[in-house]
């Protein structure tokens, strides 16, 4: 069986491979990985598609991005079969283009994670070793990008790092547009100023391909950019290219292995005819602590709606309203989404308000400036993707909340700016995937797709 | 009553007369559409789904905001205010915080001038039905989510008002304002919806929540009143509250206490862009403002040679009235005559059936045969006053309405009929002429009876004086 996209699409094109026929294998070997790893949350029994460019390639979608008549659950139990009336315009972009939808994957519940642990369905495992996380919160969607023995590009979803992280820790290439670059309408909200749909493939062509299709604008989405779409996958040379390293993305809290392994990286875009130089982004170490007060802030209100009225889970109406709808919520959220909701209610209450979430939001203005004033020097930005390769599942256990989220150090920063970056693997520390990120101005993903596409031609 | 120092603010809520919704594409006037129909994963708050701004609710917004004299901001956000309430599809409110539309604005009101603090654009929660009872009582409520995300304004006044009259006034004044802007359908039902603060002698401040009415309004403030006075008599505190005013007891009771300010927690919508109202933009729709109420009260004064007065009772009465008035001016060009009739007789028959003059079956060309037949003496006031009423009724032209009842007389006819009586009272005649005024006032009174009234007295007053002059 043929397991590269770009053959398959080949092969479709000349009318040498039966679509329905793939389509049936496509499905057993699912279930068998399902069985192994667990990326899915709900597997579709017969996937279709229609024609276009992409046609008959399999897809999967993370399951916070919503799907007709497929269940959505955002990875939350509170919305136990929701099937929504609708399809993201994301997911109607890739059907438009013939991409054939095969299954929901599994995440952190509404995203809430750096591990996909937190999650009310499946765990996804690491192919590599089981014993350890896919990372997340796109968890499922990288677990099965590398565990896929049959052509296939994820949909997956970024706020602080989701798409970077997991693609890091499996080996596997994430792109992150930039924010307003694919439309966010159908995406269940996290935080509605930083998410952003982007894609997870084996190869940098397979991710760049699939964002071609889910790019554009979207009157549906207000925060959708007046830009067209364009071929990502028309790499260049990145001889001359300007990289700037910063040196906070290398500090104390990196896995010194980790940095080796990508300033090896460096050193081959150095070989390529790109010229690097050292150099500082000082708001780094605010990233983690604006990112979470802005985040939670907004989770926290897109989450009210969940109440057990119109959609999802239900009980038996007793009481009044307000111990209706607590009851609901005691029981379908899990602990980090009531975590989150708390510390979320508490940073934009009167009287904090102003010390928390418009602090915050100044800080954030200030990561943008200093993106901004970098991008005047230098077309990319080259780090790490994450301080550390996959931990166990026992490790995870063991991090208090505040060391769970400082492991999104890396990420947090560009997901902010709302700047395009691309993982890409670059070596491996003890068996275990390395990412290298790539970072690039707005709108300029091509930038840090042909770096990721250099990088990954000298491996 | 002892004097009390009354301080009023209030808070009014506009449904705009827009096609679609204040954040999709649903109609926004659903009339009579079933329950619930009326909806989109958008208004009915579905995960996943997104808000749009409607561009024209913004509009309005501006134009509100330029016709109180109110400053336009020129970059304006949408906030999230949140808060758990079953008619909210979110469980928090699309609505403008920190900065709204318009600020710092003001309506003169005779020698007091009201203060507008904001306005601002936001959506309509869901209409919740309460099933036998109301928001105190009810066993169960039902949800219309039609209603969810119907664009409204939000006019927010200083507590500027020293009386509940002088709010109805005011809201009486607002009402005709954004009818005359055309951002407002007032025969639509709740379409404006009043919350009011008062406070009296310095003491806590109770909000009564949605009002309809400007009747209601009045009267659950002077029932405030009432209420805290008598408390302050007995010495007893008033506690911060919100209240809810019972429109059939015309009475308020305690909804919740409010030991703080709510807390809405509001963070800007991640989801809506900030809104650039650029100069260019509100200048072209200050171009576009309509006359003003206020405006036209002062044209129709001085084109019209009408006392000022009059003027405002038909401009405040709403703009079809008024245009019912200058369109009846152009078929006939009596202004005094048809201002006279709208205003002490039209008016009263309209309010009488409860119609306005929009909806009823009045029309500019048949209401102006009334005031001429009048002014031709084809009829006697007092008849066609009788006669304002079946016109209001049935719709029908007056003349054909005059000709059925056969009982018009002319001029003619009232003469010949008062030579009849002096003929015939032979005794009274001559007392008359001998200068003897009762005699006046029995002749007077047998022509009212054989005129059955169509004439009055002034009237035949004259003819008797114009024929027992000549006899003699």
């Amino acid at each position: 069986m043929i397991t590269g996209v770009k053959e398959y699409i080949e092969e479709v094109r000349s009318g040498n491979l039966n679509v329905d026929d793939f389509a049936h294998e496509v499905v057993e070997r699912s279930k068998t990985i399902q069985k192994k790893y667990s990326p899915f949350i709900t597997l579709v029994e017969h996937p279709t598609s229609g024609n276009g460019r992409i046609k008959g390639l399999p897809i999967s979608v993370k399951d916070s991005i919503c799907t007709k008549g497929i269940m959505t659950t955002a990875g939350s139990k509170i919305l136990d079969g929701y099937v929504p009336p609708f399809d993201a315009t994301s997911v109607s972009n890739a059907k438009r283009d013939g991409g054939m939808v095969i299954g929901k994957t599994a995440m952190d519940e509404f995203g809430f994670g750096t591990f996909s642990t937190n999650c009310a369905y499946s765990i996804p495992r690491n192919p590599h070793d089981t014993s350890r996380s896919c990372g997340g919160s796109s968890g499922g969607a990288a677990c099965l990008t590398a565990a896929a023995d049959f052509p296939h590009i994820a949909i997956a979803q970024s706020t602080g790092g989701s798409i970077t992280a997991p693609a890091a820790f499996t080996g596997t290439v994430g792109i992150t547009p930039t924010y307003g670059r694919v439309s966010r309408y159908g995406l269940i909200d996290y935080s509605n100023s930083m998410d952003k749909i982007g894609t997870i493939g084996k190869t940098v062509y397979d991710a760049a391909l699939l964002l071609s299709s889910l790019s554009g604008y979207d009157r549906l989405d207000s925060t959708s950019a007046e830009i067209a779409s364009e071929d990502f996958t028309a790499f260049g040379s990145i001889k001359g290219l300007r990289v700037g390293i910063p040196k906070e993305y290398f500090s104390e809290g990196v896995d010194k292995r980790v940095a080796k392994e990508v300033r090896s990286g460096i050193e081959r875009l150095e070989s390529l005819g790109a010229s690097c130089e050292e150099v500082s982004l000082p708001m780094t170490d605010y990233g983690i602590a604006s990112y979470y007060i802005t985040a939670i802030s907004e989770a926290s209100t897109n989450l009210a709606r969940y109440c057990g009225l119109r959609y999802g889970m239900q009980k038996e109406i007793t009481g009044d309203f307000e111990s209706y709808f607590s009851s609901i919520r005691s029981t379908g959220f899990g602990q980090e989404a009531k975590r989150r909701i708390i510390l979320g209610t508490y940073a934009r209450m009167a009287g904090f308000r102003d010390a928390y979430y418009i602090k915050a939001l100044r800080i954030r203005t200030k990561i943008i400036n200093e993106f901004a004033a970098m991008f005047k020097k230098f077309d990319v930005l080259v780090a790490p993707s994450m301080p550390i390769i996959a931990p166990t599942f026992s490790e995870i256990e063991k991090l208090s909340p505040i060391k769970a989220y400082s492991m999104d150090i890396l990420t947090v920063p560009p997901n902010m700016a709302g700047i395009p970056h691309v993982s890409v693997p670059i070596g491996k520390v003890d068996s275990m995937p390395v990412g290298m990120q790539i970072m690039a101005a707005h709108f300029k993903e091509s930038d840090a797709i042909r770096v990721a596409a250099a990088v990954e031609g000298a491996r | 009553m002892a004097e009390h120092k009354i301080m009023i603010g209030i808070e009014t809520h506009v449904q705009l007369n827009t096609k679609s919704k204040m954040f999709c594409s649903d109609r926004s006037e659903p009339g009579d559409a079933e329950p619930n129909s009326n909806t989109c994963p958008v208004c009915l708050g579905f995960p996943g789904s997104k808000p749009r701004i409607n561009r024209k609710a913004v509009e309005y917004g501006i134009l509100i905001g330029i016709a109180l004299n109110c400053r336009i901001n020129s970059n304006v956000f949408f906030s999230r205010k949140a808060y758990f309430y079953p008619d909210l599809s979110k469980n928090f409110q699309i609505t403008q915080y920190e900065i709204p539309i318009a600020e710092e604005g003001y309506v003169q009101m005779g020698d007091d001038r009201i203060g507008i603090t904001r306005v601002h654009v936001e959506e309509d929660p869901a209409r919740l039905i309460y099933q036998n009872g109301d928001i105190t009582s009810a066993e169960s409520v039902l949800i219309d989510y039609n209603r969810a995300g119907v664009p409204l304004a939000e006019i927010v006044t200083e507590p500027d008002f020293k009386s509940p009259k002088q709010v109805r006034n005011f809201l009486e004044r607002l009402s005709s304002v954004l009818e005359y802007l055309g951002v407002y359908d007032p025969a639509r039902e709740m379409s404006l919806r009043v919350d009011a603060n008062i406070s009296m002698d310095g003491g806590e401040r109770v909000e009564i929540k949605n009002i309809t009415g400007f009747e209601s309004v009045e009267k659950a403030l002077n029932y405030e009143i009432v209420r805290q006075s008598g408390m302050r008599r007995m010495a007893a505190t008033v506690q911060r509250e919100t209240r809810h005013f019972n429109a059939e007891l015309k009475t308020t009771s305690a909804l919740r206490k409010k030991e703080y300010e709510e807390d809405y927690g509001y963070i800007f919508d991640p989801d809506l862009p900030m809104v650039t109202l650029s100069e260019a933009h509100v200048s072209s729709i200050k171009a576009k403002m309509p006359e003003l109420p206020e405006q036209r009260a002062e044209r129709l004064s001085k084109e019209y040679g009408m006392d000022i007065s009059r003027a405002c009772v038909i401009v405040y009465n709403g703009k079809p009235m008024a245009d019912f008035f200058e369109t009846s001016v152009k078929l006939y060009n009596n202004p005094d005559g048809i201002s006279n009739w709208i205003v002490n007789y039209l008016m009263k028959s309209l309010n009488w059936r409860g119609e306005r003059i929009s909806n009823s079956k009045v029309r500019p060309n048949t209401f102006v045969e009334l005031v001429e037949m009048v002014d031709k003496n084809e009829i006697t006031e007092r008849y066609a006053k009788e006669l304002v009423k079946s016109y209001v009724d049935t719709g029908t032209s007056p003349r054909k309405l005059a000709e059925g009842e056969k009982v018009v007389l002319t001029e003619k006819d009232i003469v010949k009929i008062v030579s009849d009586i002096i003929v015939n009272n032979k005794k009274a005649s001559d007392e008359l002429k001998a200068g003897k005024k009762e005699a006046m006032q029995f002749l007077i009174g047998e022509a009212l009876k054989q005129t059955k009234r169509q004439a009055n007295p002034n009237e035949i007053r004259e003819i008797l004086t114009k024929l027992i002059g000549k006899s003699t």
